[in-house]
């Protein structure tokens, strides 16, 4: 069994019932909707035509906000509806960044992801969503899809049907009938200024310069709603200091195996970094959930979902924070006099260097869950947020050396491992955004990057920053003095933020209604 | 489209799965094993699941209750599920049962409960404290106001200045009740917003049939023709919506839509036809010769039911009045003027478009659903003539009345009365009805202000009702004018459910309640069928239900909101305590003489005497009439209701009537006998050349009138047949290139009604921004960019307004949509969802001047949604600037303006409207001097059989008492 919704958009005469019916079935505070219509305005007079699209969530098959949430908060049901439970829901807004279709939103009451759900509260009693019901023209059809016999089954069969963004491959189910593309198609259509009627978002207009559009109809974007970027600076600030603290760790553990001496710069500074940074990478994390207050659910092995890279991914960092705080206390025991377990630190640094690269690179594979941010879904991010890690840990290490005065072979070796970071970033985002990407969502967002909103960020900050780092690096790397390093230790961090930030920021931008 | 596949017609079985043992309600539908609706027979204990709960299962019990919308004027069918543990209404739906919206809405019926729940609304009785409009009140008893007020107008009857109490009403929303009300009190007082809205068309519609509205059987018409948005506005939004979708998805009905903008229905239109604003008539007028003269035309239908012999003897008195053919060859040598590229030329649009319509109306076979009502109607000078040609085309194709054409809305329209109507009073208000005017379709309200101030009369006691002249009216400057002054209105009294900016000119508000809080029956032609519909506060009726004691609405209404039946009871009490004026006896309860009528015993007897098939129906499901009413909402009282021109009349009917030269059965009348609200005192019906004697039509005639004889007694026998006015805003009269442009101030929006809906948050927040519409070939014409502001001049001053550059709109012509640029003056006297805040005052110069201090801005209320406002702009309150301009035969206001626009100066500012208003007197009195004031040659006022919302007696037509 599997519900579905066949829109019929020959029908639909954009009233904006279903929009309204749905806000007062669920009590949605202003500014959000779990279904709406949106507009589009196409050809030139007399030929103009206004096209219509009823927007809400595809329940798809292959739901990756499911997929994608920690907590199990977002289920599929038996029936095929995709469900969601907001009492387990933490906020972390992963599922709104996993749907290529702008379903989700934050509710304002509960501070909890919330959705078109197919009004199951009412199909548990045998009644119609709210939307269907209300339909002046009962354009919204709803019924079994995986039964050949029911209505719906027989609509869907006679007529030509679309879906939006199939290439997503999520087997969306909802179906429409008569939509044309420029409404299904979300960068078909850039608003002009305004809409007819309502003000359109900040995002759109910000953005509306760089979507495709469509050359051939002109077609204008008259009517949405607004979809904000789900996550911002605490989450291109953790993806910082979570390099750093994986750089720390990794790199530190590569000179406990790769250096004859230890100094407290190994044996305490880095791991010490390396919870520092993961501890205030927890806290933004933990701060940028809506509802912090249930962060425990992350802990609970019966409440996170085994397949959610959120929820792997805290297991990663507190392997790392587990493998750190150790590393640590026998720095620390062994500095204090406590005690000497310095001799495990060769084993633990060979358990430091896999945690320290999931530590970095797990969140490539989170990004990958973001199905939505097609930029994201990049081979080689594994890869760059490593040489990140690199980059960044090596230049704080840099700073703490030369304070704490280690020799000058920890200082070259870390000059050259920031110089060789900076060079593998800038190979990998030569690679990202040098060539074209497959999808015309990851091309905007990449547009936007090297030659729109981002450019200063990119080239100044990610690229020219990271470079003239390298370039500073280069003299200590090659036995001059350390100052040089030093600055570039601090340049390399003011580059990957802009960096992230860039990157965060842009992957959200495409429009995806 | 193509139409569907027979078994994918519906969405699944039809209400026949619906459980046995409830009642079947024509808005049933089940699909597979999902309803849209629990059945009827479980509406007093309904347990739903929380949906904030959920996926818990948590059950809450409501009893569902179903009222009417009180928005538009659709009246559709409403459900409220009152919670039977807090007795709140949780959320309102639809109502399967209502056999007109059939258990669908659109946005403004469940937005209802933003509505009802607004912290914004008037609680409580307000009275004026500071000078008039200075927005100062304080709260006061109903007890106080009521006594005041019927003091006021017991005072104003007794001393015979029965002309000074006026009761003026915007959207009635109920049928029959105030009608009762002013009757009782002698008074000829009902004045209505029409000529601000509709009073255009139905003066075309009138000189037809008498029938002053059309009703299309869209769901059956192979053709449908709209000169309106009816798929997203007006009468009838939703229930018509739902119908023309079904004509197209089963019939493969085609559509036509004509409008210079590209409205929502216009874009599903399988021809849109954009003409200039004011030039349709031409363009129906070729379509009706291209009919004509490829003998396209049901001939034997026009033979029997159309005037043509009069049109003969006036038009040809040279030839045979009774040779059909001739009259054949007349008529169409009569139209052959109106070619193809006559009207390619005046309507601006390809000669091939109009031919391409034409062909498609002449494969109508009958069945040709045809509407206008406001659109070029009620925009231009002479718009009624647009009504007049489109009905014209109805006739030629032999669509009246038939299956899936157009019959008049009386055929489908059904209004029961209460107990003991009284007769019409033996007065004429010549404030509402003026001599200029005497075939205006309704009353000169857009005028009274200017007749105020010109010393024709005063007010002592002036209602408004859901009524907002200030703003929905032109010339709002004017009304302040007026209002302000205590000498020419003694006391205004605002009767709303919400804030609007006529208010803040009261003396009184009394808060009445919104559909859910509130009595009242409607009935409208909404398809080939009869219904009545029954609007109720719902909590009283749960409370009721449940076994509690209610004293009156105001006991389960929030605050001390009240609805208006019941005060009518009160105040019409007050006026007549002890009867003697001869009104108390009317609000009397039915066979309890001396005591009050409630509700209950109002509508307890209409539904009991005077809707016939109820008492039957109710009995059936073992309920009294007025039990199935509160539980059903709405009855259906007939259908499949066609041609009723060819009705045989009852023998009852035919008792004492007697045919005059012309055949026209007529009964005697005296000239105390109370006119009929449409129609000639006495007609009953008409002698065919065939003997069959059949109820025909409204008119002088009992026929479809051709050729209108009243209209060329009252002084216009050029336009005695249909033909063309050419529009005050012709492509003509406007130069482009100097930098005027059309002004289409009137199109709606799907989701706004009026000033109505301001306060209802899910309709602000889809809809809440006011840019002018203008073609990118005008916008480059003056380098204009959307965004940039603009000052719009019209004949008595300006408005600021921002445009936006679109295709949806025909070069020339500039639209902006109704339902914005509200204000306040102070904070308290407004709804801050919608409104922003302004100075109003007059400048040095004497012009007025409105101008935004302040836009919309979240706020802090009960409803943590006021705070999550994220709309700013308040709109523009282009009304203001507009002149009257009442048409000089329908009286109804022309909206659309000659302005010219410019780059806004700089010391513009965004929403700024500047008014002279010695200007808007001048004006007034240039289009008055249009008229051709009355009476006729017999010294009547008024064609008699033409609709008025209320009659008085015959006497009341004559100037001069003929007896």
């Amino acid at each position: 069994m599997r519900y579905g919704f066949a829109i019929d958009q020959r029908t639909c005469i954009g009233c904006h019932a279903c929009t309204v019916a749905c806000k007062t079935e669920h009590a949605i505070p202003v500014g959000q909707f779990r279904t709406w219509v949106k507009y589009v305005e196409k050809g030139v007079y007399p030929t103009t035509t206004r096209e219509m699209g009823v927007m809400r969530c595809n329940h798809c098959t292959d739901a990756p906000c499911v997929k994608s949430c920690p907590t199990q908060a977002l289920f599929i049901r038996p029936d095929g509806i995709v469900d969601f439970d907001n009492e387990v829901c933490i906020g972390c807004k992963m599922c709104m960044q996993a749907c290529p279709y702008d379903a989700i939103y934050i509710d304002e009451e509960s501070h909890t992801a919330a959705k078109c759900n197919f009004c199951a509260h009412r199909i548990d009693q045998g009644l119609e969503p709210a939307c269907v019901q209300v339909c002046p023209t009962e354009s919204i059809w709803m019924g079994d899809i995986d039964d050949p016999t029911s209505g719906i089954s027989r609509f869907l069969s006679l007529e030509p049907i679309n879906v939006r963004t199939p290439e997503q491959g999520t087997r969306p189910n909802v179906y429409y009938v008569g939509a044309d593309q420029t409404v299904l198609d979300p960068l078909a259509a850039p608003v002009d200024g305004t809409y007819l009627w309502a003000n359109a978002d900040p995002l759109r207009l910000e953005t509306a310069s760089a979507i495709p559009g469509d050359p051939l109809t002109q077609a204008r974007l008259t009517l949405n709603t607004a979809h904000p970027r789900p996550w911002g600076w605490k989450v291109w600030t953790y993806l910082w200091t979570k390099s750093i603290a994986a750089g720390a760790l990794l790199l530190g553990a590569l000179l406990l195996l790769l250096q004859p001496e230890r100094p407290e710069l190994l044996t305490i500074v880095a791991p010490f970094v390396a919870e520092g940074f993961l501890l205030i990478t927890a806290v933004l994390l933990i701060w940028d959930l809506k509802r912090p207050d249930r962060f425990w659910l992350l802990l609970n092995p019966f409440q996170i979902n085994k397949r959610s890279w959120l929820a792997i991914g805290g297991l990663f960092l507190g392997l790392g924070a587990g493998v750190g705080g150790v590393w640590f206390l026998i720095g620390v025991a062994d500095r204090l006099g406590i005690a000497d377990l310095t001799a495990l630190l060769t084993p633990l640094a060979w358990v430091a260097i896999p945690a320290a690269i999931m530590t970095a690179g797990y969140t490539a594979f989170l990004f990958g869950q973001a199905e939505g941010r097609d930029l994201w879904q990049s081979p080689v991010l594994f890869w760059h947020l490593q040489a990140q890690a690199v980059m960044v840990g090596a230049g704080v290490l840099l700073i703490l050396g030369v304070l704490l005065g280690v020799s000058d072979s920890i200082i070259t070796w870390l000059s050259w491992a920031l110089i060789a970071g900076v060079i593998a970033h800038l190979l990998i985002t030569w690679v990202e955004f040098g060539g074209s990407h497959s999808t015309r969502n990851a091309q905007m967002a990449a547009h936007l990057i090297t030659h729109g909103t981002y450019k200063v960020l990119f080239w100044g900050g990610s690229i020219a920053l990271s470079a003239i780092a390298a370039l500073l690096a280069l003299p200590t790397a090659l036995g001059g003095p350390v100052l040089p390093a030093v600055l570039a230790g601090l340049i390399v961090q003011g580059a990957l933020l802009a960096h992230e930030k860039a990157f965060v920021k842009a992957a959200q931008d495409p429009p995806l209604s | 489209m193509k139409p569907r596949d027979p078994d994918t017609l519906s969405h699944g079985p039809a209400a026949t799965q619906v459980p046995a043992d409830s009642p079947v309600a024509p808005g049933m539908r089940v699909r597979e094993t999902v309803s849209n609706y629990p059945p009827v027979s479980e509406w007093d204990d309904v347990v739903m699941y929380d949906a904030k709960a959920h996926p818990r299962k948590v059950g809450r019990h409501y009893m569902l209750v179903p009222t009417t919308c009180f928005n538009c004027e659709s009246g559709c069918g409403l459900l409220a599920y009152v919670d039977k543990e807090t007795m709140e209404v949780h959320k309102i739906e639809g109502n399967p049962a209502h056999p007109g919206s059939r258990g669908r809405n659109c946005a403004k019926g469940p937005a209802t409960i933003n509505q009802t729940s607004d912290p914004e609304r008037i609680l409580y009785p307000l009275k004026r404290v500071g000078p008039r409009g200075s927005a100062q009140f304080e709260q006061v008893s109903w007890d106080d106001a009521l006594d005041e007020i019927g003091a006021r107008i017991r005072k104003a009857i007794m001393e015979g200045r029965r002309k000074e109490v006026m009761y003026h009403v915007g959207r009635h929303g109920e049928d029959g009740f105030i009608e009762r009300v002013m009757l009782a009190w002698g008074i000829d007082g009902i004045n209505t917003h029409t000529n601000i809205c509709s009073a255009g068309a139905r003066l075309g519609y009138s000189v037809w049939g008498g029938y002053d509205r059309p009703s299309p059987d869209h769901a059956n018409a192979k053709v449908i023709f709209l000169l309106s948005s009816h798929l997203e506005a007006g009468h009838y939004f939703n229930p018509h919506a739902q119908r023309i979708m079904d004509a197209k998805v089963r019939g493969g009905a085609k559509l036509i839509v004509v409008d210079p903008r590209l409205s929502n229905t216009a874009s599903h239109a399988d021809e849109w036809v954009s003409p200039w604003p004011g030039s349709e008539a031409a363009m129906l007028l070729a379509i009706a010769a291209y009919l004509m003269r490829t003998d396209q035309v049901d001939w034997e239908y026009v033979q029997r039911w159309v005037n043509w012999r009069v049109y003969m003897q006036n038009m040809h008195p040279d030839q045979d009045a009774n040779d059909f053919d001739a009259f054949k060859r007349a008529m169409t040598a009569d139209y052959a003027q109106y070619t193809f590229e006559f009207a390619a030329e005046e309507c601006r649009v390809p000669a091939e478009q109009i031919e391409r319509v034409a062909q498609i109306v002449a494969e109508s076979e009958g069945k040709l659903a045809a509407h206008t009502w406001r659109a070029a109607s009620a925009g231009n000078h002479g718009g009624w003539m647009v009504a007049r040609a489109l009905f014209f085309l109805t006739v030629l194709t032999g669509s009246v009345g038939k299956k899936g054409g157009t019959s008049p809305n009386g055929w489908n329209k059904f209004i029961p009365h209460g107990p003991d109507m009284p007769e019409g009073p033996d007065m004429w208000n010549d404030l509402l009805w003026p001599k200029e005017y005497p075939i205006s379709t309704n009353e000169l309200s857009i005028l009274l202000p200017h007749f105020l101030l010109d010393g024709r009369g005063k007010l002592d006691t002036y209602f408004t009702r859901v009524y907002n002249p200030i703003w929905t009216n032109p010339d709002g400057f004017s009304w302040i004018e007026a209002l302000s002054r205590e000498d020419l209105v003694g006391c205004h009294v605002a009767l709303t459910p919400t804030w609007n900016e006529t208010a803040i000119w009261a003396d009184y508000i009394l808060p009445m309640g919104h559909s859910t809080e509130r009595h009242d029956t409607q009935s409208y032609e909404q398809y080939a069928g009869k219904w009545l519909g029954f609007r109720q506060p719902v909590r009283r009726v749960a409370m009721e239900k449940m076994g509690e004691k209610v004293g009156d609405t105001r006991d389960s209404n929030p605050g001390e909101v009240w609805e208006e039946n019941e005060f009518w009871f009160e105040l019409s009490w007050r006026i007549d305590p002890d009867g003697s004026l001869g009104i108390r006896k009317y609000f009397e309860a039915p066979g309890r003489p001396g005591e009050r009528m409630t509700v209950d015993d109002y509508y307890g007897f209409m539904f009991d005497k005077n809707v016939p098939g109820l008492p039957e129906k109710a009995a059936k499901e073992g309920l009294t009439p007025l039990e199935y009413m509160r539980k059903f909402g709405a009855v259906e009282v007939a259908n499949d209701l066609y041609r009723q021109d060819e009705r045989a009349l009852t023998d009852l009917e035919l008792d004492g009537a007697v045919p005059d030269e012309n055949g026209v059965l007529r009964k005697p009348v005296t000239m105390e006998t109370t006119v009929p609200l449409v129609g000639e005192a006495g007609a009953v019906g008409v002698v065919m050349e065939d003997g069959s004697k059949v109820a025909g039509w409204l008119t002088p005639s009992r026929k479809l009138e051709l050729y209108s004889p009243s209209i060329a007694e009252f002084g216009w026998p050029e336009l005695a047949t249909p033909g063309y006015i050419e529009s005050h805003v012709s492509a003509k009269s406007i130069d482009l290139d100097a930098g005027e442009m059309l002004l289409l101030p009137t199109f709606r929006l799907p989701t706004l009604i009026h000033t109505r809906s301001g306060n209802a948050k899910y309709l602000n927040e889809i809809s809440n921004k006011h840019p002018m519409w203008i073609n990118s070939i005008d916008a480059k014409r003056w380098d204009l960019q959307t965004g940039d502001m603009v000052r719009v001049t019209t004949e008595i001053g300006y408005f600021v307004v921002r445009v936006w550059v679109t295709e949806g709109i025909r070069p020339g012509v500039a639209a902006l949509s109704h339902h914005m640029g509200r204000w306040r003056t102070t904070d308290g006297a407004g709804s801050r969802w919608v409104t922003g805040k302004v100075d109003v005052g007059q400048l040095p110069d004497g012009r007025w001047r409105l101008r935004y201090k302040e836009g919309i801005v979240p706020f802090a209320s009960g409803d943590p949604d006021s705070l999550r406002i994220n709309w700013q702009d308040p709109g523009v309150h282009q009304n203001l600037a507009f002149p009257v301009h009442p048409d000089p035969w329908s009286g109804m206001h022309c909206w659309h303006q000659k302005v010219r626009i410019e780059r806004a100066h700089e010391e513009d500012k965004y929403g700024d409207v500047v008014v002279d208003t010695k200007r808007s007197r001048e004006v007034y009195r240039d289009w008055l001097a249009k008229t051709r004031p009355g009476p006729n040659a017999q010294g009547q006022r008024r064609p008699e059989f033409m609709m008025r919302p209320m009659t008085p007696q015959r006497r009341a037509y004559y100037v001069n008492d003929p007896a």
